[in-house]
């Protein structure tokens, strides 16, 4: 049974595009138009992943209001902001509303598709036990691949699909500076320079706030970062 | 000339003030002056009135011969020389033609009374008074009156020397029988003179000059004159009725003086009241009282009293005039004024008063006026001054204000002072704001436009992008694929174009929100050189970094994006074998980052705005390449400011190559960081 994605979307254009290509990647995807529609489709039954622009028809902050409502109905749906607005406010802000990701609108569909099965494995790998052999541990980190779950001194950090990925990268090979664009590649996003920094700043952030002598993303400058060895 | 110079050079128009108040000081002087005058002619006027009352020995109207008081007796010898201060005073009694046909002058000593007479007579014929010839001769015929008695003397001379007169008629009452005398002769005529005794002096005289001559006789005569002279009594009477310290003189219908009594020298007002400084005086006589018209003549005391306020004061009007005074500053009240007995003008009082007081008074309204009025001047200079210190300085206030609300770029900071106030110039900083809050918004639109319209372009974009995406599932021909790849090419570079546009905002909230932190320098730039080795290969990168740290507090990652930007400018201006030289150094308050490469230099114009937003040197982006925006520099120029400093471009002194400065002193620490750390 294909697993189900809403698409909400005012730019018919787009989500045309969107369900179309998704489609064709093997879900059963359905696009609303506007929240008062995705909110009345929704109340009869529950998609599984959820794609949420943030811009509304006349609502401007639409989007938020629809992924506040949902993130109380359903603790675990994964919800990925999918925007025109790239300014790190609505990133913060979005975020802060429980979604799993944020991407900008000029990710590639691929990029998107990528995320989106990461996600719905993920929701896959948290019913089942975990799975020894997908886990890298490194000093108090523990990564579970599978489930995309990374642990700090036993204690969850809650970090995005690109968050995860990034930390992912650089924890593979710890001591190895990873650059920009290598980054960028493994969390699927085009982002520049700038974006990757805001990332990692939020990623350490994340961390910090667990462990307030946390360290352990070394800034090699002019080159990248690198997971401390 | 500055506002304040302009307001002080009006606040000279305050120099009215002193002038009206001259002005009034003087009119005051003068109504002070009629007064007086009016007091004085008053008094004069009860003068008169008491002579009248007591029936004083009022001169008679009409001509008189004056008989002078002598202190000396004279030698009768028929030489005037001795006569020589009474000479001024003759009595000129000839014709109306020739008055000086006959010159009279009469004086008394306490024995003797004198009589000279001068006849110019250039014709002569002499004989002697009891010669038969007499008849056709030079002679004088005089007539003494006493009482009711008269007696007539025939005088006539053939040769100068002593003379004696004939008398006629024979009632003498008690004037002498014979009058001897001198007759002396010159070219221009002959002189007699003679005297008799005091007490045998006479009451009247007439006198008949005969100028004898061929075909007809001129003759001069005088009837009956009455003699007048000065009059002890009368001065007593005068004395006893004058006011006090007051000069009073009586003269006769001809200007003789008859009495006078008291001084003009101060009276007894000097004992009492102060005397005028001199420069009060100075000031009185050369600021207030303007015309001193009066007599000077009338300061002595003659025998004969000559001027204008007399002659108006005989023809029946009192006048009144003021002269300069004997002492510096006084001046003398003059009033003349007729003696009237019956309707007749039988003389005149003249009276006079030396005025200290006036002067004191005006003057001491002066300096008061002075005062009060430097005071004001003072006053109200300053308080000018200060006003238009005031209003210069909120001017200034407004116009630093002004200058400072537009920044550099045009961004609008801070507001206009003054927009509260409810005056003019409150009406101008309002303008002022509206004027400037009008370009804030102009200038935020286009700041923003560039952002605003890549968020715009970011939808259609999708579009774009996921309908090629869509694309690609389906079967297309090769030759429709090529187009398919074109079509992403170009979307592709639009992206990146749509990227770079809402890059300067971004950067703009990133670089503002970023938290400082204690970092080495030295060793970011290190870090960096080394990394961008590879990148300029073939080019040379030299890295000129002290061995020791250089602390910093600020964001790392910034610094290394803006280095990042000037290394990537500086490789694309550098020829493949030229060098790039990155270099730190530590100053006083904080450091100094140089980029400099080999390359072409930068045109003189652009060097001040090479660091604003979407300023670009380069030419148009070749293909494939990232299009340029200008943006690299401004971001570089932004995290400068961000760490308190600055960044600079100038060509390098040897003429081969670019230098771009960057100054940074480091992020100003937050508050709540530092407590944090105490803890």
């Amino acid at each position: 049974m294909p697993r189900s994605i809403a698409i909400v979307e005012d730019e018919p254009l787009i989500r045309a595009n969107y369900v179309e290509a998704l489609t064709r990647f093997g879900y059963e995807v359905r696009g609303y138009a506007s929240r008062p529609e995705a909110e009345t489709a929704f109340a009869l039954r529950l998609p599984e992943l959820v794609i949420i622009d943030i811009g509304l028809g006349d609502e401007p902050e639409g989007g938020f209001d629809l992924c506040r409502a949902l993130r109380t109905r359903a603790a675990t749906l994964p919800i990925l902001f999918l925007t025109a607005r790239d300014s790190d406010l609505d990133v913060i802000s979005g975020l802060r509303l429980g979604a799993d990701d944020y991407l900008t609108k000029d990710v590639s569909l691929h990029q998107l598709a990528a995320r989106i099965s990461a996600l719905l494995r993920r929701m896959d790998a948290l019913r089942k036990p975990a799975e020894a052999e997908s886990v890298i541990a490194h000093g108090p980190l523990k990564l579970e691949q599978e489930r995309m779950r990374i642990t700090w001194n036993g204690e969850e950090v809650p970090l995005t699909v690109t968050e995860f990925w990034m930390v992912h990268t650089m924890v593979r090979f710890p001591g190895h500076v990873k650059n920009r664009d290598q980054l960028m590649r493994e969390a699927q996003v085009v982002v520049d320079d700038a974006t990757i920094t805001s990332h990692i700043k939020r990623i350490r952030k994340k961390f910090l706030a667990i462990d307030a002598d946390f360290d352990a993303i070394d800034t090699v400058h002019g080159v990248g970062y690198r997971w401390r060895p | 000339m500055s506002l304040r110079r302009k307001l002080l050079l009006v606040a000279l128009a305050m120099l009215a003030l002193p002038w009206a108040g001259w002005q009034f000081v003087r009119q005051m002087e003068v109504l002070l002056r009629q007064g007086q005058e009016q007091t004085l002619i008053a008094s004069g006027k009860a003068l008169a009135r008491s002579l009248a009352a007591i029936n004083a020995e009022l001169p008679q109207p009409g001509a008189a011969l004056y008989v002078h008081e002598l202190e000396t007796p004279l030698q009768v010898d028929g030489y005037a020389d001795d006569w020589l201060d009474l000479r001024g005073y003759s009595q000129n009694l000839g014709p109306v033609q020739d008055a000086q046909k006959l010159k009279l002058t009469l004086a008394e000593d306490a024995a003797w009374f004198y009589l000279l007479a001068e006849v110019r007579d250039a014709t002569r014929r002499r004989a002697d008074a009891r010669d038969g010839q007499v008849q056709q001769a030079d002679r004088i015929e005089l007539s003494l009156g006493r009482g009711e008695g008269e007696r007539s003397y025939l005088i006539a001379s053939a040769a100068p020397g002593s003379f004696d007169a004939v008398p006629r008629g024979a009632d003498g009452a008690g004037l002498p029988v014979s009058l001897n005398g001198e007759w002396q002769e010159d070219a221009a005529g002959y002189r007699i003179e003679l005297r008799l005794p005091r007490a045998q002096r006479p009451e009247r005289l007439s006198l008949r000059l005969i100028d004898a001559g061929g075909s007809s006789d001129s003759v001069v005569t005088l009837e009956r004159l009455p003699l007048l002279a000065y009059s002890a009594t009368l001065a007593a009477e005068l004395a006893q009725f004058a006011p006090e310290s007051t000069r009073a003189r009586l003269i006769s219908g001809e200007g003789w003086l008859l009495a006078e009594s008291g001084e003009l020298a101060a009276g007894p007002a000097d004992t009492t009241t102060p005397q005028p400084s001199a420069l009060a005086r100075w000031s009185y006589r050369w600021l207030i009282a303007p015309s001193l018209q009066g007599t000077e003549s009338l300061a002595q005391s003659r025998p004969r009293v000559d001027a204008a306020e007399l002659w108006q004061a005989l023809s029946g009007v009192p006048s009144a005039s003021w002269r300069a005074g004997a002492g510096q500053g006084d001046v003398v009240l003059v009033a003349a004024l007729p003696l009237q007995l019956r309707g007749e003008i039988r003389g005149a009082l003249v009276l006079e008063q030396v005025n200290t007081a006036l002067p004191l008074l005006t003057d001491a309204a002066l300096q008061r006026l002075a005062l009060v009025s430097i005071a004001a001047l003072l006053l109200a200079g300053g308080v000018l001054f200060v006003f238009a210190t005031w209003l210069s300085v909120r001017i200034r206030r407004l116009r630093d204000g002004a200058e400072r609300a537009l920044a550099a770029d045009g961004r609008i900071q801070g507001r206009v002072p003054l927009t509260d106030t409810r005056d003019e110039l409150g009406d101008l900083a309002r303008s002022f704001q509206q004027l400037l809050d009008a370009v804030g918004a102009y200038t935020d639109y286009l700041r923003t436009l560039a952002s605003k319209l890549s968020h715009e372009l970011h939808t259609p974009l999708a579009i774009v992008k996921s309908s090629l995406d869509n694309l690609e599932h389906h079967p297309i021909s090769s030759d429709a694929r090529a187009y398919v790849v074109r079509a992403r090419d170009g979307a592709d570079r639009l992206t990146h174009i749509v990227r770079a546009m809402s890059e300067s905002s971004r950067m703009e909230r990133a670089i503002a929100s970023a938290d400082g932190e204690d970092f080495d320098l030295a060793e970011v730039v290190r870090g960096c050189a080394d990394a961008y080795r590879p990148l300029a290969a073939p080019r040379r990168v030299d890295c000129e970094v002290p061995a020791q740290r250089v602390p910093m507090h600020g964001a790392p990652e910034l610094i290394a994006q803006a280095l990042d930007k000037l290394f990537d400018n500086a490789r694309s201006f550098t020829p493949e074998s030229g060098w790039i030289r990155i270099s730190l150094d530590s100053v006083a308050d904080g450091a100094l980052l140089r980029v400099a490469n080999q390359g072409p230099e930068l045109p003189l114009a652009m060097q001040g705005r090479l660091f604003d937003s979407l300023v670009s040197l380069r030419e148009g982006a070749s293909r494939g390449e990232a299009p340029h925006l200008g943006l690299g520099l401004y971001v570089v120029r932004l995290v400068a400011e961000r760490h308190g400093g600055s960044a600079a471009a100038h060509n390098l002194a040897s003429g081969d190559g670019v230098e771009f400065t960057l100054r940074l002193r480091g992020m100003p620490r937050e508050p709540v960081l530092a407590t944090r750390r105490m803890r």
